[in-house]
């Protein structure tokens, strides 16, 4: 509690300390990851089920924002599109609801190539349906009017609050009852069932919450990228590489692995992409990196090093 | 330009460059000048889906950088590019230019391949008054937002692309025009609006469409729409493509054995090493595409390019791509603003630019208040296994040749 | 009418190749019940060995099968021995997800590396021709890889009904346990049946390159199409892979052909989605 409490303050005044614009940047993007890889811990750790369609849900979010926004000529009050956020959640884990309990009646592998396949679906659908997202040609909506000075401070702070959301809820449900039924349907779902716990109910629950958090994260996003998205950006299979990767480097299921996972891989991605270009080379040691993490710390960073230090 | 492609590649975004760390080199060393050396900054894409013309543009840049610096830089500062690779990446490339304008504190940016990348970060820019030169962006959105400091390093926007042949076609006696025309497009914010153009204008001009097919990035087989295409008959194909797709409606309409009288793809087809070892160098005869530098070009500093080009990068002048000798021309507006203001910064880059004509490599450039060109291409065709100008009079090199030859030559 | 026979044509020989590469990934499966994500990297892979051979050699791309299915057999073999063997059993399924991404980024690297990123096709003399029987076109490249991808199969379920090699592996994918009281050495089985599967890989990218162009990064558009295939075929079914590989290219040529190319990619995801509904195990999987 008290370490939850120091992370967000410290979080918080960061901003304010005057650092670089190009610094502030990075933060956003990291907290962005850091709070889409909590809102698929909710599922892919808590459950087991290892969703690889999260992506499709961004854009879901990512369009209704441009959507909204789109018929609008100019932005007055840059504060006000945030108004939007809970109406996009909660009408994205409404579209969530019957989608899991369709796509969780199969088994774990199967469930991650049936959500894989509703991502390519509502990719496919943002490309071919001309009249609602513009298609290939993109969607435009105004550019966020925020002074250059501190633009980037609106997006941070409500990043940090889905962050903190996310947080909390996974903080409660690894907690609660509805925690104990994830963690039973993880370790073996029909022993649960034969229980008696509320097994469906439980995971179509974390199912919903995780893609309408991951939505209003996509809506930010699309407010962020200044001006117009398109498709394969949009609902882009990487953002759900990303999360999952995140989660499984940090440690699955736990309150602050995915946001360990987040800080390492984001900063690490975006700041050296940038410092050391292009090699051919990187993609080489990045595989061997990556395969030498699963092999020795296969629980995650933080599972598996306490772990060792017990 | 695939969008599946896209699967799976968080190995690329998610900490690639990790492992980087281990295996750098340090950075580059600055060069002690009398003055303190003007440094550009860049992002191009070198992995990913953009990767090859994002090359291309790295080349053209390094290439202007090292001919200026020969003759003793801009206003006595040797030149600096600092290239960075957006994996393709739309949030890389904002951290991008973030990083090169807020950290390195560069002097002045110039653009990234492909108009998706190039709206996000001529928003950055702009963010920070910095002028924006960028060669590869020319699709509706990017004027659409309207930006005083931006500058699109090509003679005319992406859908005025397909004007010249448009023109040429209109130009010929009504006995030797196309009756009956198809169109094949990319699903692209690059590609349609091209074909759309040319559509739009031949059906003012009466020229009947006989079939038309949009299909997505991802297609890899054209047997299944080439073969209609075929069996509509139509006197003209207008391609609007992007590269393996203009590839592979030829290598199609080859194993068809259908051959339109005029054919025009957009793209792919100016593609001067690419296209020919793609589709075989007998079958590019007669195809048309529009570009906007050739070899033996007249324009302003061109046999100084051509002849850079080939001593840096090997090949001949005829194997040098327009997106090169593009990204070469914005250097070249850097060179001209300095020379005629005496000063180099961002402020004065955008007021002057905004005046008067500016010769370069692709002829003589203007902008409106959005940075979008107010000239035009030059219509492009195979002939005897080469790229030559071919319309309208004042560049042609030869005359166009029509109806084009059959497959083989 | 025409178009739809043309499609149907030409989904037919497409499904062929399709089945081929599919093949290899549901075989892995079946074995070691490890979905195998580095198996289009794999394909890839062999289409610039054939490639480099065609380039260099000027061998056919389909002469040159047997030597690069050889290669990638030992290939194949080490990727197990060195990161999947590794793995502890309880872990296995789930990180063996991750581990064979990264052994496909690992390939992608190499090849980015030794070729570059430029788009390859291996342009043979016989690239354009084609026949035209009865008003509808075939190319020859389209017909052979056909006829190839169903000599390769043939071969497979030959090695798989006919030697002791393929009884023991048949034993395996029925039930992992018994195969074991029997005497089957499961290790070696999953090594041997992991060096299999990207032989058929190598096989099937001498196909792929003769069809498509490719670069280093044109697993990610196979590896998407191989898993819908295995699994609605059901996985670690050869004939599901089969099934599979033809209702997919199948539908989504005759929706292309008949409707248009933009929903093709959509028909086989819902098509995939429709079945799972019905049997989350797939067309010809048993279930869990």
């Amino acid at each position: 509690m008290i370490r939850g409490a120091v992370f967000v303050v410290t979080l918080a005044v960061l901003p304010l300390l005057g650092l670089p614009h190009w610094v502030l940047n990075m933060l956003v993007f990291v907290l962005m990851f850091a709070a889409l890889a909590s809102a698929w811990n909710l599922v892919g750790g808590l459950t087991g089920y290892p969703s690889l369609g999260h992506a499709a849900f961004f854009g879901i979010g990512a369009y209704a924002f441009a959507l909204l926004l789109h018929r609008q000529t100019e932005i007055t009050d840059g504060w006000q599109p945030f108004a939007w956020l809970p109406a996009i959640g909660v009408g994205t884990a409404l579209i969530g609801v019957p989608i899991a309990a369709i796509a969780m009646r199969t088994r774990a592998d199967v469930f991650a190539i049936v959500t894989i396949t509703l991502l390519f679906v509502v990719q496919t659908l943002a490309f071919n349906l001309h009249g609602l997202t513009g298609g290939a040609q993109g969607l435009s909506f105004p550019v966020a009017p925020f002074p250059a000075d501190t633009f980037e401070r609106p997006f941070y702070y409500v990043l940090l609050g889905l962050l903190v959301l996310a947080m909390l809820l996974t903080f409660g449900t690894l907690r609660s009852k509805v925690g104990l039924a994830l963690a039973t349907v993880r370790g073996d779902e029909d022993k649960a069932r034969g229980l008696g716990i509320p097994v469906g109910g439980a995971k179509v629950l974390a199912f919903a919450v995780s893609v309408g958090l991951t939505a209003m994260v996509g809506a930010v996003w699309a407010y962020y990228q200044v001006g117009i998205i398109y498709p394969q950006f949009a609902v882009d299979p990487l953002v759900t590489i990303a999360m999952v990767l995140m989660v499984f480097l940090g440690g699955r299921g736990t309150l602050w692995g995915p946001v360990l996972g987040a800080f390492v891989l984001e900063t690490g991605q975006q700041y050296l992409a940038y410092e050391l270009g292009a090699s051919q080379f990187y993609l080489i040691a990045y595989a061997m990196i990556f395969l030498l993490i699963m092999l020795f710390l296969p629980r995650g960073v933080l599972p598996s090093l306490a772990g060792r230090l017990r | 330009m695939s969008t599946n492609n896209r699967f799976w590649r968080a190995g690329l975004a998610t900490g690639a460059a990790l492992a980087l760390a281990a295996c750098s080199s340090g950075a580059a060393k600055t060069t002690k000048a009398a003055e303190a050396p003007l440094v550009i900054g860049a992002s191009v894409s070198l992995t990913g889906d953009f990767a090859d013309s994002g090359k291309a543009v790295k080349a053209g840049y390094e290439l202007w950088a090292d001919t200026v610096n020969a003759k003793g830089g801009v206003l006595g500062r040797t030149v600096q590019m600092k290239i960075v690779d957006d994996t393709s990446s739309p949030n890389q490339v904002v951290t991008n230019y973030q990083n090169l304008i807020n950290k390195d504190k560069v002097d002045l940016v110039f653009g990234p391949f492909s108009s998706l990348l190039t709206v996000p970060s001529s928003q950055v820019a702009k963010r920070y008054g910095y002028a924006f030169l960028e060669p590869a962006g020319g699709g509706p959105a990017v004027f659409a937002q309207k930006l005083p400091n931006l500058f699109f390093v090509q003679p005319a926007p992406v859908v005025k692309q397909g004007d010249v042949f448009a023109d040429w076609v209109l130009s010929l006696p009504a006995a030797q025009r196309p009756a009956t025309a198809a169109y094949t497009e990319l699903d692209d914010p690059f590609a349609t609006p091209v074909a759309e153009d040319i559509r739009a204008r031949f059906e003012a001009a009466g020229i009947r469409t006989v079939y038309k097919q949009v299909y997505p990035a991802e297609t890899q087989d054209f047997s299944t729409i080439m073969t209609k295409v075929a069996a509509a008959k139509p006197d003209v194909l207008v391609g609007g493509t992007q590269s393996e797709d203009a590839y592979g409606q030829v290598k199609s309409l080859v194993q068809l054995k259908f051959s339109p009288k005029f054919m025009f793809l957009s793209n792919g087809a100016n593609s001067p090493v690419e296209f020919p070892d793609k589709v075989g160098a007998a079958n590019t005869a007669g195809i048309m595409s529009s570009g906007d530098w050739f070899p033996a070009s007249k324009a302003h500093g061109s046999d100084e390019f051509a002849a850079a080009y080939v001593k840096k990068y090997g090949g001949t002048t005829d194997t040098i791509d327009n997106t090169s000798a593009e990204a070469y021309a914005a250097g070249q507006l850097v060179e001209e603003v300095a020379a005629k203001t005496g000063k180099i910064d961002n402020a004065t880059v955008i007021a002057t630019l905004h005046q008067g004509t500016w010769p370069t490599v692709l002829g003589d450039l203007s902008w409106d208040a959005v940075g979008q060109p107010s000239g035009s291409f030059a219509l492009i065709q195979w002939q005897n296994g080469k790229l030559v100008p071919v319309y309208p009079a004042g560049v042609a090199q030869a005359q166009p040749v029509s109806p084009k030859p059959a497959w083989g030559g | 009418m025409h178009a739809l026979v043309q499609g149907l044509i030409l989904g037919v020989l497409t499904g062929g190749v399709y089945a081929l590469m599919a093949s290899g990934q549901t075989l892995v499966f079946g074995i070691m019940k490890v979905v195998n994500l580095a198996q289009g990297a794999l394909v890839v892979l062999g289409a610039y060995l054939s490639y480099q051979l065609f380039v260099s050699y000027g061998i056919d791309p389909f002469l040159a099968i047997p030597v690069t299915a050889v290669v990638m057999f030992a290939l194949g073999v080490g990727v197990h021995l060195a990161v999947l063997r590794p793995l502890r059993r309880e872990d296995r399924a789930e990180l063996s997800l991750l581990v064979t991404f990264a052994v496909a980024l690992l390939i992608e690297g190499v090849i980015g590396v030794v070729w570059n990123t430029t788009r390859r096709s291996i342009n043979t003399s016989y690239a354009n021709d084609s026949w035209t029987v009865a008003g509808y076109q075939i190319t020859v490249v389209r017909f052979a890889a056909f006829a190839l991808s169903a000599a390769a199969l043939g071969l497979l379920i030959l090695l798989l009904h006919r030697t002791r090699f393929g009884r023991a592996v048949r034993a395996t994918v029925q039930n992992p346990e018994s195969a074991r009281l029997l005497g089957v050495r499961a290790e070696r089985v999953a090594a041997l049946g992991f060096g299999l599967g990207a032989a058929t890989a190598a096989a099937a990218g001498s196909v792929y390159g003769l069809l498509y162009p490719f670069n280093a990064g044109s697993h990610y558009d196979l590896i998407s199409l191989l898993l819908s295939i295995v699994v609605l075929g059901g996985l670690g079914s050869i004939g599901g892979a089969i099934a599979g590989a033809m209702i997919i290219s199948v539908s989504s040529a005759v929706v292309a052909s008949t409707i248009s190319p933009s929903w093709a990619p959509m028909t086989f995801f819902v098509l995939l989605l429709a079945v799972l509904l019905v049997r989350p195990q797939g067309l010809f999987g048993r279930p869990a």
